[in-house]
């Protein structure tokens, strides 16, 4: 169509309301995605914007749904039906917005990701102008073949248009008059798209599908102490990159106390309290750490995952990193010129993950059937889910707890599976459990779930067990332990080790007594140390002391190791010591599980989420990987 | 029952217990969810009868820090309220200077001697003198924020600040960068909250909210160099609201 006739078409797509018209537009001497008023303030001829189109899929700040804490129990949706067409997309964004439908709408669909997605339109156009910093015509995500519904080619006095889609055909036959392209009109684009790469001032000197390799390679590559110094933790990189899909979820109070929303806004792992767990451990404490694993996650990781490279060369993170220190492009051509070629293996164990896949933000309604104070700190809840729907669990695995107004935690669940109630022990620690200790039986909260991996039940029937747990350890470990014994034929010799810090700290009093009274299990416990004429009946020392001297066969025996992040290094030595091998070990980890289906990313520990290939792992899966122990 | 709500002030402009009646419309929530027991700039009536104690202002005498005292032996809940109180802000600029230096300076000749009003000492935080709870920044305080921590506290839920900086608030508002803008700006080492409003209207950050517990100075004064800011500057602004004797 000609010049004149595309701005009509543009115009007529604003004016005839086919939904909200989103076009880039000028921002002082940068570009952005905003509503257009009319075809005039379209740039076409932009290089980069400085956000991605992303924002109108998963926005910045969006409310997940909004509730009323003056009810019981009123919680609504909040999703977005909005018509959106997005005018002006750039191809390497068109593949971004393909790898976050990946993320989003593949396993565990984002029902409001979702609703965005259908409601949006995309009209793509092909790059006019390179932006300075970009390296898309090394990625070949300069050019796209799929993925828009219709792509735009400004060729000066005319526009070719590519159909992409039905619903792009319609909008291009209902608001526009087009002909046929000529052959010299094909033959320009072509041309156009053929002679892109080489006006990209940015060159690769790797191929993307040697990323892989090459990071595996380079784990203590000297280059990412060297960049972490210079490194600001802004977050920058991440907040403007079109692939970067992780994100926080707060909930926010009106001042009246009544109403209040669950927010979820964008994060970033460049930030220092991405990996914060409530107990105030942060998990990639260390800068470096945090600097090397946005490239591990955009090269390795990810492409592992959904085989692609989290990447598409836009060049936004190092146009806005101030030391520059943020550009793919250069930190790959730096490791393939210098490859320390020391292979690291980062495997994803392969798990069937069981759990719900729909409906998974929003918690469904609980009550609080019973409450037992176990400690000063810890407390054990029995919780029955309203709909009056039996959880489907293993052992092992955890819920979404929510109290709406404060938050949500991912606390274990502490009961054998099969009842109408599950067990949940909780120790006061953050916002969440605060507020839940001061909670009555009978009062209502959320839950979603169950998430994660739990133990493979049938995997180790026939085996002796040896339970070790530390501190509140016991908790996924009782769950365990409570499907043994009700099924206790099933298992050959039962051993439970018990450690923590005090007499007073001790979890499950009652079912430890209870557990030590049958004369087929045999039960050890200890404190880390014991105040003078305080009562106590187990041995004193860390529970590392209660293995040298225990009887039994470490080809037959499995162990299951759940506690305090210091406890794994030292307990998985002593089993060593009695030539347990690897395979017989079983672990449960903690990290920060805040959305529980592989989407926050804050539980992330090198290339696993812990939330779906964990909690509980193999020893074998996870000894090797840097950020495990 | 509501918790009852007391403001103070020590020295500050008194702008954001001003903030607060800037709420308009919410301060009616406000008053609904609290009640206010003392509150000067809005109200004639006090008490010393109070569960969560507002300060504003930085602490300069020995008088006041008397009266701060008094003042967190009353509170069960002390939240220090804006940049005055919370890190000294531009109060604690004339500790470059001795407080005899400080006193000629202003007064010259007038007869200050023995009044207790202008026994001065070093500025001080609110939290050099007593402990404090929880601490709502900035220059002014923002309204929001302060919204937020008064529902937080109504509801019991631990009011937390951003542990990230200001450019997190400024990227996702699309802003241009202002180093691009050829200014200068304290957003990469200072605590984000204030919805990076100063970047948003085209200006740099000058780190009124403080900043963040591990900021990144020597990374920000590399970049401070290659956008060829001089060190006499780069002091200035560094010392605009944190104010460190010989240092940045």
């Amino acid at each position: 169509m000609s010049k004149r006739e595309w701005l009509n078409f543009v115009d007529r797509l604003i004016k005839e309301n086919e939904g909200e018209v989103i076009g880039v537009r000028a921002r002082g001497s940068r570009f952005q995605y905003a509503p257009l008023e009319s075809a005039e303030e379209l740039r076409l001829d932009y290089d980069v914007t400085i956000l991605p189109p992303k924002k109108y899929l998963l926005p910045t700040h969006e409310d997940l749904m909004t509730f009323d804490i003056s009810k019981p129990f009123e919680v609504l949706a909040n999703i977005d039906e909005g018509k959106r067409i997005l005018l002006g997309v750039h191809p390497y964004d068109v593949l971004a917005i393909q790898q976050m439908d990946e993320i989003y709408l593949g396993t565990h669909r984002d029902e409001h990701y979702d609703a965005r997605r259908k409601n949006t339109i995309i009209i793509a156009s092909d790059i006019l102008n390179v932006s300075e910093r970009s390296f898309a015509g090394s990625l070949g995500t300069h050019v796209v073949e799929t993925g828009f519904d219709l792509l735009v080619t400004d060729l000066g006095d005319t526009v070719a248009v590519t159909i992409g889609s039905e619903e792009g055909k319609r909008l291009l036959d209902t608001h526009s008059e087009t002909r046929e392209a000529t052959l010299e009109e094909k033959k320009h684009v072509k041309r156009l798209r053929k002679e892109l790469p080489s006006r990209y001032a940015r060159k690769l000197k790797v191929d993307k599908y040697m990323w892989q390799k090459l990071l595996e390679e380079n784990y203590d590559h000297p280059i990412w102490e060297e960049n972490s110094k210079k490194c600001l933790q802004c977050g920058s990189c991440t907040l403007v990159c079109p692939t970067c899909f992780c994100y926080d979820v707060d909930d926010v109070m009106s001042l009246n106390l009544k109403e209040g929303r669950r927010v979820r806004t964008w994060d970033g792992c460049l930030l220092r309290d991405f990996t914060r767990v409530a107990g105030g451990e942060i998990f990639r404490e260390n800068i470096k750490d945090r600097y090397r694993h946005r490239y591990y996650r955009k090269g390795l990781y990810l492409p592992m995952r959904n085989g692609f490279v989290a990447c598409v060369g836009c060049g936004r993170c190092a146009t806005q990193c101030l030391p520059d220190i943020a550009d793919p492009c250069e930190i790959m051509n730096t490791l393939a010129s210098f490859s320390m070629h020391e292979k690291v293996n980062f495997p994803i164990p392969d798990v069937k993950v069981a759990g719900v896949e729909e409906g998974l933000l929003i918690p469904e309604p609980a009550t609080i059937l019973r409450k037992e104070r176990q400690t000063d700190m810890e407390t054990l809840y029995e919780i029955r889910p309203d709909s009056g729907r039996r959880l489907e669990y293993r052992p092992g695995q955890f819920v979404e707890v929510s109290i709406f107004g404060v938050g949500e935690a991912p606390i274990s669940i502490a009961s054998s599976p099969g009842r109408d109630t599950f067990e949940l022990l909780v120790r006061r620690i953050g916002h969440v459990t605060t507020k839940l200790d001061t909670m009555k039986v009978g009062e209502k909260i959320g839950i979603r779930g169950p998430f994660g991996n739990g133990f493979d039940v049938s995997g180790i029937a026939g085996r002796d067990i040896l339970f070790i747990s530390g501190g509140c350890g016991l908790a996924p470990t009782r769950s365990l332990i409570e499907y043994v014994l009700e099924n206790r034929g099933d298992f050959g010799k039962v051993t439970i080790l018990y450690g923590c810090k005090e007499p007073g700290a001790v979890l499950f009093g009652n079912d430890l007594q209870e557990w030590s009274r049958k004369n087929d299990v045999l039960v050890k416990k200890t404190v880390d140390q014991c105040g003078e004429g305080e009562c106590w009946d187990g041995e004193v020392g860390l529970i590392t002391t209660l293995i040298p001297p225990l009887d039994f066969d470490p080809e037959r025996t499995i162990s299951i190791v759940v506690g305090p992040p210091v406890m794994y290094k030292f307990v998985i030595s002593e089993l060593k010591k009695k030539e347990v091998p690897d395979e017989n070990i079983v672990v449960s980890l903690e990290r920060r599980m805040k959305c529980g289906v592989g989407k926050c990313g804050h539980c992330q520990m090198n290339g696993i989420y812990v939330c779906l290939e964990g909690p509980v792992f193999r020893y074998t899966d996870v000894k090797d990987m840097p950020e495990a122990f | 029952m509501k918790p009852r709500v007391a403001f103070f002030d020590f020295a500050s402009c008194e702008g954001c217990q001003l903030q607060v009646i800037n709420l308009e419309e919410k301060i009616l929530d406000l008053i609904d969810v609290v009640e206010v027991v003392s509150f000067r700039e809005a109200m004639k009536e006090s008490s010393d009868d109070y569960d969560i104690a507002f300060v504003e202002g930085s602490i300069m005498r020995p008088m006041d820090e008397e009266r701060l005292k008094r003042i967190r032996k009353n509170a069960r809940i002390l939240v220090a309220l804006g940049a005055c109180a919370c890190i000294g802000g531009v109060n604690r600029l004339r500790n470059e200077w001795s407080v005899d230096e400080v006193k000629k300076e202003v007064y010259d000749e007038a007869d200050i001697e023995g009044n207790r009003l202008f026994d001065v000492f070093p500025t001080k935080a609110v939290d050099e003198v007593v402990d404090v709870d929880f601490r709502i920044p900035g220059c002014p305080i923002n309204r929001e924020e302060f919204a937020k921590v008064v529902a937080h506290l109504a509801i019991g839920k631990e009011p937390r600040l951003p542990s990230y900086p200001v450019c997190v608030e400024c990227k996702k508002n699309e802003n241009i960068c202002v180093f691009e803008l050829g200014k200068f700006c304290l957003g990469p080492v200072t605590r984000a909250g204030c919805n990076a409003i100063c970047p948003t209207h085209g200006d740099g950050c000058e780190g009124c909210r403080g900043y963040l517990d591990d900021p990144r100075m020597e990374a920000a004064k590399d970049v401070l160099r290659k956008y060829g800011v001089s060190f006499d500057e780069m002091m200035k602004r560094f010392n605009m609201f944190n104010y460190r004797k010989g240092a940045i």
